[in-house]
């Protein structure tokens, strides 16, 4: 508990630095307008149509749909993996739509954490290396970098395998080294692509355990795509899409 | 860019990755280095030999011809102080005569085979310190000061001894047989073959030579010289030596270098080079192309993970500068690999087993230079061949690199 207190000091001092405002359970950190994505072709595919909604800091979100709904598209958008057609994202009061990609570079790094549907591990590093690389990126010392890391490590249970490759570790633990990855930085926003997909049903609650604590705990913002209805009881609202737009939740 | 990551991800791709690729490119590495440095030392080492031939047989360092308008050098003094210049190893003094030289095997008139050459005059003790003709003899003997009746003659100018220019020959003589030779004053002498020799040069072997006192006593001249051809002990510093020799009192003669002198062998050794630099440059393309491939096929192997590290927030620089660190890496391990398979082992076998090639035996000259170059011309191509493919795999969009 103490090491989440300070982390989440760490985070309010990383956001100020940014030019956001301390956290505020009320205060929107993502507010998505008018959002279009169109792949261009013979016949344009329009992946998002004018989405809008916001997503206040804290927040555990779900992206749900039906395959093709636009959930990933949308993530990717949010997560400046992708630029979008037309409208704005603004996280912590900056349209970042209009950002070069080095200023994109540099808000993943700091601002953004990800964790993807297939582990996402480089296959030559090591649970510890994994974690630490972004700190690195960061010019953070040695001893920071692997003093955070394998207290990132023990957080999401790993401790004892900080040295392995990830061949050496299940999916289910890849996934949690990834997820360690996605918070070293201390990200204000979390993003999961269908993180538990490729893992068994017992990895499955295990991750998504993990990521309410974190959401609770240190009140970290989540936005998760998946495509498991039981994965509702985990999340604080669900953002449900259909051909590109969004939809009440009982529809 | 960070250039701590880049170097971390550097190493802990090649420490980590598959041993047997790694194995397989720092080979491809030393062997295109192997081949830069061989290929530009083989040649070198032709131009050497062509080289060689011509100060060893023909010219030494440094001719000293008669001043304009003049038939013989004169200044006994001035000849006499050439030795005594500090470096100047030995010179000897030649006379130098057109000759129509005749062999009629039957002494009968008939089949008579004869043709027109260069017979120098020799002072033995002189000139085996500035030449090798006497230790390319391949039958017979060398003169000694005292013959007067004897004449040795290159292979060009006996026949049947494996010259390229039988047909000019005398048809075939052998030590022991009788040639006429009729000098440029008319004067006619009939010499006994002592020795023939055979040196890679074949304006060598299209000489004859006789002893100073037998040729003083054709001409009617004394203590005279058509040329002095003089040896020094360092190569490259014919010019200083030429100046001091002017300071001797040579004012007035044509002294020129060996390099001044070889107008067919020059040209042929700029050939040599000019081809060397060719191959150099197409083998440096090749390791470059080299280096783009495996770069390239490992970027194409890593695509989802530079999607990964640029999702995580790494710059695109650093990523490339990675890949550029690794294609470094291999140039470096070539390098270290392919100049000690070049001076342990190629260099040695080369010095053991020359090649015979028509202007001489041909070891490898591996020069400072050669090893300067061949280094800095792996490293531009790794520099390029890793860049090029970095740089294209980083600018596809995160979500191609990842998904595809």
């Amino acid at each position: 508990m103490v090491l989440y207190q300070h982390f989440e000091v760490q985070k309010k001092v990383s956001l100020i630095q940014y030019g956001a405002k301390p956290n505020n359970k009320t205060q929107m950190i993502i507010e998505v307008k008018k959002l279009k994505k169109t792949y261009e072709g013979k016949v344009p595919t329009y992946a998002l149509k004018e989405v809008s909604f916001g997503v206040k800091k804290g927040e555990f979100i779900a992206l749900m749909g039906r395959s093709g709904s636009g959930k990933s598209t949308l993530l990717h958008q949010l997560g400046l993996l992708d630029s979008p057609t037309a409208g704005q994202i603004i996280i912590d009061g900056t349209n970042i739509v209009s950002f070069t990609e080095k200023q994109k570079s540099e808000f993943r790094l700091k601002k953004l954490g990800y964790v993807f549907q297939s582990y996402a591990l480089l296959p030559e590093l090591n649970a510890l290396e994994s974690v630490y690389l972004p700190l690195m990126l960061t010019g953070a010392s040695k001893s920071q970098y692997i003093k955070k890391a394998t207290e990132m490590l023990e957080k999401v249970g790993l401790g004892e395998r900080i040295y392995h490759l990830p061949k050496e570790m299940s999916g289910g633990e890849q996934q949690r080294v990834a997820i360690a990855r996605a918070l070293v930085n201390d990200p204000a926003i979390l993003f999961a692509d269908e993180p538990t997909a490729n893992l068994d049903s017992e990895s499955s609650e295990t991750i998504l355990k993990l990521f309410k604590k974190l959401n609770k705990e240190i009140g970290q913002t989540i936005i998760m795509v998946t495509h498991e209805l039981d994965d509702r009881k985990h999340v604080d609202r669900v953002i449900w899409l259909k051909d590109g737009v969004i939809k009440p939740e009982n529809t | 860019m960070n250039i701590k990551a880049s170097f971390f991800l550097a190493r802990t791709s090649i420490i980590r990755g598959n041993k047997g690729t790694l194995a397989m490119t720092i080979l491809i590495m030393t062997l295109a280095y192997v081949n830069l440095i061989f290929i530009s030392s083989v040649f070198g080492g032709i131009v050497e030999a062509i080289n060689e031939q011509s100060i060893n047989n023909l010219y030494s360092n440094i001719v000293i011809a008669p001043a304009d308008d003049e038939i013989y050098i004169e200044n006994k003094d001035a000849m006499n102080s050439i030795d005594t210049i500090p470096g100047i190893v030995a010179s000897s003094a030649h006379y130098i005569n057109n000759t129509a030289i005749s062999y009629d095997e039957n002494h009968d008139g008939r089949d008579v085979q004869q043709g027109k050459w260069l017979i120098k005059s020799v002072d033995v003790a002189d000139e085996t310190q500035v030449t090798k003709i006497s230790d390319s003899i391949i039958e017979g003997e060398y003169l000694e000061d005292n013959d007067r009746d004897k004449i040795v003659i290159g292979k060009e100018i006996a026949g049947s001894h494996g010259g390229d220019l039988d047909y000019l020959s005398l048809g075939g003589v052998y030590v022991g047989d009788q040639i006429d030779v009729k000098f440029s004053n008319g004067i006619k002498r009939t010499y006994t073959i002592k020795g023939i020799f055979s040196t890679k040069n074949s304006q060598a072997d299209q000489m004859a030579f006789i002893t100073t006192k037998e040729m003083e006593s054709v001409l009617h001249v004394y203590n005279l010289a058509s040329e002095i051809i003089v040896k020094i002990d360092e190569k490259g510093q014919e010019e200083k030596y030429i100046e001091q020799i002017r300071q001797a009192g040579l004012h007035d003669e044509d002294i020129k270098t060996w390099k001044q002198l070889t107008g067919f062998t020059s040209s042929a050794s700029k050939s040599f080079t000019m081809i060397s630099i060719i191959l150099g440059a197409i083998g440096t393309v090749v390791a470059g192309i080299t280096i783009f491939i495996i770069i390239f096929v490992s970027i194409v192997n890593k695509r989802r993970q530079i999607g990964i590290l640029k999702a995580i927030g790494m710059k695109e620089n650093t990523i490339i500068l990675s890949f550029v660190m690794q294609a470094i890496f291999y140039a470096i391990i070539g390098i270290i690999l392919g100049v000690s398979i070049i001076l342990f082992l190629v260099r040695p076998f080369f010095i053991d087993n020359p090649l015979d090639f028509p202007v001489g035996w041909v070891s490898l000259k591996i020069t400072f230079n050669i090893i300067r170059i061949s280094n800095i011309s792996l490293m531009v191509a790794a520099l390029i061949g890793g860049f090029i493919p970095a740089f294209r795999g980083t600018k596809e969009s995160i979500l191609d690199s990842i998904w595809g």
